[in-house]
């Protein structure tokens, strides 16, 4: 059987300090390409949560030489579509194009990226619109819930907003805001470049040189944010009346993606809650029908990170589940994995790997991740070796960390009446309305 | 302006592919790709919600639950164990027309998949244990995408409208008291008329010798006895003769409007021309709703053109999220003024092109995994009797000119033609 093949990388950090990264790959005659930024929505200002991922959304809506309009009919002509993202440890803005596109994609990219013009009339309508998008949020129990826990789980941390921001500090968002963010934040020092495709590296560095040669700004020193405090434990209900179905999370205290034990917890969260067979899938789904599904995870960004478990279940069953689920992850830290769970999990990750690569897009993700997250060179080729090394010991002492100290918080949201008298024996409970979630 | 250099030419090599037909009729399609370790094996099943009846609406669904727990050699639970300790995972879906099975998964464990897939085929246990465990996660399934969903009670109330004697009028998913209904009698009707080699097809994508695969398929699903003949499907449908309304009540935050239309069947010349149509009018910011409602007018939040091809004549569904305070019928005025513009002029020639661009990336993603090629080439069987269509769509699409793009909007997607239903927001509480 083959092994992964790794594609050879070539880098340059321009004169500006953008660093670009080309992956030559061949197959499908695509290329994907990421520009990377460290200004993720942790950066957002006080009253501002939002303002980070509105500006990631509005470099598209207009440039010194060319209206939003005339973007989209630009870059869609060449068969792609300029997307943009934002967590809270970064902004991206990227696409995948066929390969004969590229050298005019990429000036389109370093154009939005360094002079988007934040057009008066566009940017009005994108805020309009991005504040009426959270108001139909409120309509998707699920996207409730994953707000509700991210601010229940950091609190006050800049972790503890969505990168999507709340809508009232939307509604005071203006244009300026935006300039002096974009200003600040999106500077080529602090911005990563990567490609990946059947291109000629050399060729590529040249065009990337070329396209980004009038993008500059001082360098600035990386802006990190400090670690999370662990959450304040107790329920948090948020009231959906009319729902018939109640969206849980439980959340606690994880690592940021650089700490040591980042396989350990892979292993660990895939054994829980990743597969068909995880311990809480079997729990809740195989053994009791009360889910048709149930996800638990670490995640981790750069200051700090969560174990996270996702499900939801018919009203009447809310509190079966959330006891269920807790039973199962204290019976996990208190005994560990059994010998056969571990070896087909680890057997499980290291087959699915190759997998989770086969795409040009996923390599350009990968590396991006590399670079954001200061990872070793050895990501993708030492994978194997790192999820191999980990022992039933690693995995009951992430778990066991998680759960040991007491700082759990379980997020429900669904008619409160119902939902408060289930879950009160899982801490102190506090009920909100939805809006105000959002 | 830009050079345009999306000639079409095969999407991609399917010259390679070992097509046969085992005695029992199982149809086998292999394809060795290089480039990751790993293969994915695909089974489709024909059958999906099409092929029921009232009464049992949702067995397709519900059955494919059945399918993972448990058959001869191995018991309930053992399919997953055995194949995530080796590297893989599986997962199925259902839909209006088929039911497709498939396996991801590092590329020695071909043979553990080829045993479990056709260890279930020849001999699935069906009982009232997991029957019960299955309904109820089916529930859930169902309070999830549709009961609490905003676009799943949209959707299912439209297919109602549009179709008044076709199977696609109830939902894939089934009516809830259908699925508390469905016993285990039928549940072992079903599985002997649509789950024998007879009916279905095996794509097998990656790092493989096909001879080798064939071989191996034909030891252990060749003693499984061929099925019996599959009943037809009640396919008519009876003329529109103008539009359909339905309204939703719901305590949502703003409206929503979407609007259904019967599009052509796969299988017709048509269809390739709709998925031209569906781009030029709600595919990408450039679109032509997008502009309208989204950019423009600033009626929508966001606003979309589904369209998918099914055997049987499908829906095309324009959908818009609508902003706070804003009237359907204001919103709907302007979508369907789009549609009448798009039927009058039929698109530009950059319009064409961009469709076509678009869809050239789209079909070039799509093939570029293991998975989805086995994907492509078991739909393209399916839906068009040949999976040599897979590797054809691209030069499809390069035939189709802005006449035939025209008149597919204004034959298919007329005014009179139409489903329409809003949701509208319920009295706060």
């Amino acid at each position: 059987m083959s092994a992964i093949v790794q594609p050879p990388v070539t880098r340059e950090r321009l004169p500006s300090g953008l660093e670009v990264v080309v992956a030559h790959r061949p197959g499908v005659p695509l290329v994907a390409v990421r520009l990377l930024l460290r200004a993720g929505s942790s950066l957002d200002p006080a009253g501002r949560f939002g303002l980070a991922s509105l500006v990631a959304s509005a470099v598209r809506r207009g440039t010194a030489t060319r209206s939003g309009p005339e973007l989209d009919a630009l870059v869609e002509s060449l068969g792609a579509e300029l997307g943009a993202g934002v967590d809270e440890d970064a902004a991206s803005l990227g696409f995948s194009a066929p390969v004969e596109a590229l050298a005019q994609l990429l000036g389109v990219l370093a154009e939005v990226a360094a002079r988007p013009a934040f057009p008066v009339g566009e940017v009005e309508r994108l805020r309009r619109r991005e504040l009426a998008g959270l108001l139909h949020d409120l309509d998707e129990p699920g996207v409730v819930a994953d707000r509700a826990v991210i601010g229940a789980a950091y609190g006050d941390h800049p972790y503890g907003h969505p990168s999507e921001g709340r809508r009232r500090h939307l509604a005071a968002t203006r244009r300026r805001d935006l300039q002096e963010f974009h200003a600040r934040h999106w500077r080529p020092s602090r911005a990563t470049l990567v490609l990946v495709g059947p291109v000629d590296p050399g060729a590529t560095l040249a065009l990337a040189r070329r396209r980004f040669a009038g993008w500059r700004g001082e360098p600035v020193g990386d802006l990190m944010v400090g670690r999370p405090a662990p959450p304040v434990p107790g329920v948090l209900l948020v009231d959906s009346p009319e729902s018939t179905q109640a969206q849980l999370r439980i959340a606690a205290p994880g690592q940021p993606r650089s700490s040591p034990d980042h396989a350990a917890r892979v292993v660990a969260g895939a054994l829980v809650g990743g597969s068909f067979t995880s311990r809480l899938n079997e729990a809740i789904r195989v053994e009791r029908g009360l889910s048709y599904g149930v996800r638990a995870r670490f995640t981790s960004g750069r200051a700090g990170g969560l174990f996270l478990v996702s499900s939801f279940t018919k009203v009447e069953t809310a509190g079966e589940l959330v006891s269920v689920a807790i039973g199962e992850l204290e019976r996990f830290a208190a005994g560990g994995p059994t010998g056969e769970e571990l070896t087909r999990t680890r057997g499980y990750l290291c087959g699915l790997h190759p997998l989770s690569l086969e795409t040009h897009e996923a390599w350009c993700d990968k590396l991006g991740e590399v670079e954001l997250y200061g990872l070793p060179a050895d990501e993708v080729a030492g994978f194997t070796a790192r999820i191999e090394a980990v022992d039933a010991a690693a995995c009951q002492a992430v778990m066991g960390r998680a759960l040991s100290s007491d700082h759990r918080v379980v997020v429900a949201v669904g008619p409160a009446a119902q939902l408060a008298r289930q879950l009160e024996r899982f801490g102190p409970v506090r009920v909100v309305p939805a809006r105000s979630v959002m | 302006m830009s050079r345009q250099t999306t000639s079409p030419g095969p999407a991609v090599d399917l010259a390679g592919v070992l097509a046969i037909t085992l005695p029992n009729g199982l149809r086998l399609r292999l394809l060795r790709e290089s480039g990751s370790p790993t293969v994915s094996y695909t089974t489709v099943f024909q059958v999906g919600s099409r092929n029921e009846r009232p009464g049992i609406t949702g067995i397709s669904h519900l059955f494919e639950h059945m399918m993972f727990n448990g058959a001869a050699r191995y018991g309930p639970k053992a399919f997953d164990r055995v194949l995530e300790a080796r590297g893989g995972h599986s997962n199925a879906f259902t839909s209006n027309d088929l039911t497709v099975y498939f396996e991801d998964f590092a590329a020695g464990a071909l043979e553990t998949v080829v045993d479990l897939e056709s260890d279930r085929m020849a001999s699935l246990r069906i009982d009232d244990e997991a029957l019960e465990q299955e309904r109820a996660v089916v529930m859930e399934e169902r309070r999830l995408r549709t009961d609490n969903s905003v676009f799943g009670l949209l959707e299912e109330q439209l297919e109602g409208l549009v179709f008044q004697a076709h199977p696609y009028r109830w939902p894939v998913i089934g009516w809830m008291s259908d699925i508390a209904r469905i016993g285990r009698a039928d549940c072992e009707a079903f599985f002997r008329t649509y789950y024998a080699p007879t009916n279905a097809a095996v794509y097998a994508v990656g790092d493989l010798d096909p001879q080798a695969t064939a071989a191996l398929v034909e030891r252990y699903y060749g003693a499984i006895p061929a099925g019996p003949p599959i009943p037809p499907v009640p396919s008519g449908e009876p003329e529109q003769r103008g539009e359909r309304r339905a309204e939703v009540r719901f305590p949502a935050q703003a409206a929503t409007v979407v609007a259904g239309w019967r599009g052509p069947a796969a299988g017709h010349p048509d269809a390739v021309a709709m998925d031209l149509a569906q781009v030029c009018l709600g595919a990408g910011e450039a679109s032509r709703l997008r502009k309208r409602l989204v950019h423009g007018a600033a009626v929508a939040v966001s606003a979309s053109v589904g369209w998918g091809w099914r055997i049987d004549p499908g829906v095309v569904l324009a959908y818009a999220e609508l902003a706070p305070g804003v009237k359907p019928a204001r919103a709907e005025k302007l979508l369907f003024q789009e549609v009448a513009r798009l039927a009058a002029d039929g698109p530009t020639a950059w319009e064409l092109r961009r469709a076509r661009a678009l869809l050239r990336s789209g079909v070039l993603h799509d093939l570029g995994t293991h998975h989805g090629l086995a994907q492509a080439m078991g739909h393209a069987e399916a839906l068009l009797g040949d999976w040599r269509e897979a590797g054809r769509v691209l030069e499809r699409y390069a035939a189709v000119t802005a006449a035939d793009v025209k008149r597919v909007v204004a034959s298919y997607l007329a005014p009179e033609l139409r489903s329409v239903v809003t949701l509208v927001p319920g009295a706060a509480r």
